[in-house]
Formats: C-alpha cells, structure tokens, sequence
C-alpha cells in the first residue's frame, strides 16, 4: 500500500487536466505569437484561459502573468518590483516565508543595498497586522507575507493587512499564496501582488501565475519579447498555460465540494494521532497537521517509508539543506522531531487510520 | 442579504405603457424575448398580464435570472417577490418574514394597486403592514432613507411582497420596431451603436468590411466576438462579411488621396443599403459621432450618406468620445473593441483626409471606374455568419 501524506509538497495530476494537456500536445506546436492560423488559435486558447482564471480569481485578465511556478513568481514579484523602484529601500517580509520569497530578500539585502525587516510569527504562528505596523516605515517599498504556511499550515490575515498598506503611500503588498489557493477563501482585492503555483493544486509541475494588479510595475527578470505584457520573455509554453485555467477550476470547485469530508478526514487524525504524538500545530488550514513523536523525524521518515507512507520532516525545498528551519525555530518546535502530514480529497479515511496504524507499530518497536 | 425565498418575479412594462394600440404586440415582444433570453431555466412558467408579466420560479435560481433579465430591453422594472393571497393576514404575516432576511434597523412599506377593487386604500394597507412589523420586531419606520423597502402590488388574483425592485435598460422589446443593418468596424463606437439601435426596438444584422490581406484574420474574429457579445439582446446575429479588397484598391487607384476615405464611405454606405433593400430592412445604423475624425464632420456625413436610400439613423452623432466609452464599459465590448488589429479603415487612411469635401467632387472620382460592378461584386460575395453568445465564441469549450 502507497499512502502519500505530503500534499504540501506538492499533488498528483489531475486525470482531467492530464487528458485535455496530452490532447494539446498532440494537435499544437505553433509558436502562440504567431501570426498565421494555427499560432493565432494557441493565442486565443492561451487568452482565453488568462480571461478565465482572472474571473476564478477577481481579478482583471492582463492582470495574470503566466510563470513556470510559484517561486519564479515570487522571485519576480519582489526582485521584479524592487529593482524598478530602487529609491526606496526598506523592505517587510516574515521570518517563515517560502525559500523563494526569502531568497529573494536576502538577495535584495546582501547583493542590492535593500534593508529587511523580517516578523517572526507570534506564538500562535501567525504574523499580525500589528506586527507589519511597527515595522511600516515611510520608506517601505514592499511587504510580503504569506496567506498560509507550508510547514504548520497557519493562516495569516492578509486581506487585513493588505487593506492597511493599501492607505501606506508607495508601499506595496505581496502574498504568496500557494499554500491557500484551492483551500480556503482568498480576497486579492487590496492585494497589489500573488503568487501561486499548478502542482500544488494537482496541476503540472513547471505551471503558475503571478498576479499583478495594473498599477504595479516590475523590471522583468527574463528578458524577452512581447510574451506576458513584456514583464516575461521567453516562448510562451502556452498548452501548460492553457491547462492552468482548468486546473484552477477543478480546485476551487474540490474546495467547496470536499470541505466537509476534508474536516472529517482532519478529525479522524487528530483523534488517531493525540494520544501518541504531540501535535506541535493544528490550528490553521484543515489538512495539514504538524506533529512529533519519540522518533527523530528522519528515523521516523524511514520507517514510514517502509510501510509505504509518504510523509516529510520540513519544506521539502529544505530537505536536503542542514539549515536551521525557520519556521519551526520561530515557534519553538524541534526539528529534529517534527514531521509534517498533508493529506487531500485524493486520500481517504482509510488510509489516514492505516498511517496511524502505522505509526502506533514504529513508536512500539523504536519509540 | 439575498437569502429571501422568492417564488415568482414580477416583470412591468414601464414605456411600454404609453403605446396604446400596439400594447398588445409589444408585451407579446418583450415576454417572447424573456423567455428566449431565459431558455436555459425549463422550469419557469409565464403569465403575461394587462399590468405586468408573471414568471413563476418554480424553484430555479433568481440570483442567476435576476442577472440575464437584465439583458432584455423594454420593461421598467422587476422584482423578486414572494405571492401571498388576497387576504391583508397574509401579506402581513409576508412582510414580517421579509424583514428576518435583511440587517435592517428601519423600513418603509409602499404599495400599489393594480386591482382597483381591493377593498382596502394603499395608506391602509401600508399602515396595517407597517403596524404589524413594528409590534413584532425592532425595525423603525424611515420614510425618507429606509434601510429596507417593502413593496407591496395588489393584482388582479394575488398580492406580491417584494425587497427590490430592478431597473432594467428601458427601451423598447428589441424587434418590435423592426430591422436595422448596423456597419461594424471592430471599434469602440460601432458596438455601442448597436446596443443603442437595439435598445430602441430594433433587431439588428452587422455588415463588415473585410480587406484581406491587408487586414488580419484577426481582425474579422474581433467583430465577430463584437456581434457575439451584442448578441445576448437578440440571441443571434447575422454578420454580413463584404469582401472589399478589390474595390478599396481601385478607389486608391484612381481618387486623390484626400478623397480615398470619402469615395471608402461613399462605397459602403451603396453596398448596405442594397443588402438592405435586398433583406427588407428599413434602416442602417453606426457609429458616426459629429466631428470625430474627418469623415464626421457634418459636411463629411452628409456627402457620404447621400449614396443610400435607407433611412440612416446615428445614435451616437450627438455623443462625447468618453460618453461612448462608459456605454462601450457597461455592454462589455470595449476590452475587444480596443484589441490592436488594424480594420479597413485605418489601414488605408490619407495622410490628410479632406473634412468638407464636395458632392460634385465625388461623383466626378467616381466617374473615374466603373465601380458599380466592383460593388455588385461585394453585394454577391456577401458571406453571412451567423453568431450567438451561446456559443461561447469557442469549439474548444472542453478545454477549460
């Protein structure tokens, strides 16, 4: 039996989205900025599914960038916005953001002459409005936090702080919302820039957007042609942006289709797992739970492994870094014991009592 | 809040009122268009009434009609009620449960009587609604700025309790008065022109100018997206595509060059009104607005349109650039107006267009070749394509 518990990390591929991509590949190769017939026709198809998404998202069409992912849109929302406005040199982010997002600041820090200010999250993991406002300076050009965290799950009120930097003359707000999109309810309304990325809501891998509201303007990091309001150079790969918008449906209507049945699957495994474990973190969205055990995360991995459970110790784009965990060490959960279980409406009740199962057997024998 | 169950939607006639002997025909219109625009809900049952239209829900979503009736033109308002008998018990038992479904802290109660007859005045039957709700709940009464209006319609079989009431677009049933050839060049005003002509009762066809290669493929699909987005007032439309190449290059073959763009109009203005004649239809309609570039000015509008017969009515002659835009805004079509696919018209434009040009000046360029078998030539490869917004503009429906 294959059980995979790691949906943050990223989802398998949608029967419907793989079906109607393969199609696209058999029929089109044309270059969408083509002037002939069939380029013409991948553009349209291309446009159309830009117009689409904007309408699954609220926001206006030539206000989504096609990207290859999350952190390339994360990469070119902040190192994008900050380069075109290099007079302003204070910057906000969080301590827990996603590598891309962090990255990128610290690139801005060490290699550009910007000043960071990173929140830690409070002790219920999140970072606050208030927070962001001690920070806030009159030369603040960006803050960036994140709708929800990839390692606990917390949920930050974004659309509330956004709202605020909204009256913050010359600062602008970005979120990186892949952990939320297709979960829960996100309101881009006062937000000036999101990210969010296909495989994470069981599209392709290679697949993402950035949301940019008109009024922003970015250096583009790949410099090219006329693709993406020429903020994106570079061939559109535009049969993968033609899925997105399919991708991005099929994940919205899931959220409404299985929240109840993802609120139960949750409560069969905080049921299952209290007595056994520690649950470091389950206040946030419904299907992910951050727990440790006896075990050493790594140990326990391996065990899991054995019994064919798919699970992670800490952001798998940190897996293979011995960096201190940021988001843990802000909340002061060992790392050494945390594990990190995300499960979706592709698993079942089933399998979540077989990880528990599962679990019981390795903390009787190594615990 | 719009959790408020109603069951029926009650439609009223506004302008149409007016109309004495033609009444008849034009309710007949305006239900034959609701109901083609409200196909898609099978469920809906129509009573078509001396005071209004009755449509029973019969348990179809009104969040969803509420929005596609208001692509019908010809009535005045409509709104979602909920139908009690003729007895003043229930009505007030009605309004009473409205006000569970709104946040409001003050009301106001306004009634009508259609049935004459009805035993009670409308003061009294505000007064006995109004009564009732402030025994029974904490709203307040505010006749000037009420957070809820209740409204009451006393009919001839039933009463109706409604919360809102939804201005549509006015106008008249589009078809009632008839037919109109709207030309369509693929930017901003043309559309607006045809939403207007529309508005005002008639059913319209578009007539394009194509000069392929010298405009895209493009640009032919934009107006076609144009007609389609139009369509939603009239369920389809017929887009007559004229094959102008041949007939545009001869005028700049033969006219100076400060004439090209006149002779141009000169030209369409002859191809439509024999299509018209040809469809029965009584008018040509577009987007023509006083002075907006050098063959609308009046001198310009009048030397052209004297090579139809057809009457030629121009709704947007009066109106600013910005106007035209917020109308362009509302009826969606100004995000495909402004795509940058170049039409007929500016492809071939002078450099300095003459803006009072002379009727005898034209006729003597024309008199240069023989044009009149270049325009038959466009009249007989006329080639009529049918759009719908039901289509979706797109066989590829399944990919997304």
């Amino acid at each position: 039996m294959k059980v995979y518990l790691d949906n943050v990390s990223t989802t398998s591929l949608s029967q419907e989205v793989r079906k109607t991509y393969e199609e696209l590949l058999e029929e089109y190769y044309c270059n969408s900025d083509a002037l002939y017939d069939d380029g013409v026709a991948i553009y349209n198809m291309q446009e159309k599914s830009r117009k689409l998404i904007s309408n699954l998202l609220n926001v206006n069409s030539e206000e989504v960038i096609f990207t290859s992912g999350a952190s390339e849109a994360n990469s070119l929302a902040i190192k994008g916005l900050c380069l075109k406005h290099p007079d302003k040199k204070h910057l906000i982010t969080s301590y827990y953001e996603h590598s891309s997002v962090y990255n990128s600041f610290k690139q801005l820090e060490e290699e550009f002459g910007f000043e960071v200010t990173y929140l830690k999250p409070d002790t219920d993991g999140h970072i606050t409005i208030d927070k962001v406002k001690e920070a806030l300076r009159d030369d603040t050009l960006l803050v960036s936090i994140m709708k929800v965290n990839n390692e606990i799950g917390a949920i930050n009120d974004v659309e509330a702080i956004a709202e605020y930097i909204k009256k913050h003359p010359g600062t602008y707000f970005h979120s990186d919302i892949t952990q939320a999109i297709g979960k829960i309810d996100i309101d881009l309304h006062n937000i000036d820039l999101a990210s969010f990325s296909a495989h994470k809501i069981h599209g392709l891998k290679g697949s993402g957007a950035l949301i940019r509201k008109r009024h922003v303007e970015l250096l583009p990091l790949i410099s090219g042609g006329q693709q993406e309001f020429s903020i994106r150079g570079g061939t559109s790969n535009s049969l993968v942006n033609i899925v997105l918008a399919k991708t991005l449906r099929i994940a919205l209507e899931n959220k409404e289709k299985y929240h109840d049945q993802l609120n139960e699957m949750h409560d069969v495994l905080v049921d299952g797992l209290k007595d056994i474990a520690t649950i470091n973190y389950d206040s946030g969205i419904k299907t992910l739970i951050n727990i440790s055990t006896s075990i050493q995360s790594e140990v326990l991995l391996n065990a899991l492994n054995k019994y064919g459970i798919m699970v992670s110790s800490k952001s798998t784009c940190g897996s293979r870094k011995n960096e201190l965990n940021r988001t843990l060490s802000s909340l002061n959960i060992d790392e050494n014991y945390a594990i990190r279980v995300s499960f979706d409406y592709t698993n079942t009740k089933e399998e979540l009592n077989y990880f528990i199962d599962s679990l019981k057997e390795i903390l009787d024998k190594y615990g | 809040m719009d959790s408020l169950k109603y069951d029926h939607i009650v439609v009223r006639y506004g302008e149409l009122s007016t109309k004495g002997k033609n009444r008849k025909e034009f309710t007949k219109m305006l239900t034959h268009n609701i109901k083609r625009r409200l196909k898609d809900y099978d469920k809906l049952t129509y009573n078509t009434l001396h005071d209004g239209l009755f449509i029973k829900l019969n348990d179809e979503d009104y969040s969803s009609i509420k929005k596609d009736l208001q692509d019908v033109f010809g009535y005045s308002y409509f709104s979602g009620a909920v139908r009690v008998k003729k007895d003043i018990e229930e009505v007030k038992n009605e309004s009473l449960l409205l006000t569970k479904n709104h946040n409001a802290k003050t009301f106001k109660v306004a009634t009508k009587r259609h049935d004459k007859q009805f035993p009670m005045s409308s003061d009294e039957i505000n007064r006995a609604i109004a009564g009732n709700i402030l025994h029974n709940s904490d709203l307040r009464v505010d006749v000037h700025n009420p957070d809820l209006m209740i409204y009451v319609s006393v009919d001839k079989d039933f009463i109706y309790v409604m919360d809102e009431k939804i201005r549509g677009n006015g106008g008249y049933p589009t078809g009632v008065n008839g037919m109109a050839m709207l030309m369509m060049s693929g930017g901003i005003d043309s559309p607006v022109a045809g939403y207007m002509t529309m508005k005002r009762g008639l059913k319209i066809e578009c007539i394009h100018f194509a000069s392929q290669p010298y405009t895209s493929k493009q640009a032919l699909d934009k107006v076609l997206a144009l007609a389609r987005i139009l369509s939603v007032y009239q369920e389809e439309i017929l887009v007559h595509v004229i094959p102008f190449t041949d007939l545009q290059l001869a005028i700049y073959k033969n006219v100076d060059e400060p004439y090209c763009i006149t002779i141009m109009r000169r030209m369409m203005y002859r191809i439509a009104d024999e299509i018209c004649k040809k469809r029965k239809i009584k008018v040509i309609t577009n987007g023509e607005s006083i002075g907006q570039v050098a063959s609308q000015t009046p001198e310009s509008i009048s030397v052209i349109g004297k090579t139809a017969d057809t009457l030629i009515l121009r709704p947007l002659s009066m109106m600013d650039k910005l106007e035209i835009i917020d109308i362009a805004k509302k009826i969606d079509t100004y995000e495909t107006s402004i795509l940058p696919y170049e039409d007929c018209c500016t492809i071939f434009a002078p450099k300095s267009p003459i803006t009072k040009p002379k009727e005898d000046k034209c006729i003597y360029y024309e008199s240069l070749f023989n044009y009149n078998e270049l325009v038959r030539n466009c009249i007989d490869n006329d080639e009529i394509i049918k759009v719908s917004y039901r289509d979706g503009g797109s066989e590829n429906e399944s990919l997304f």
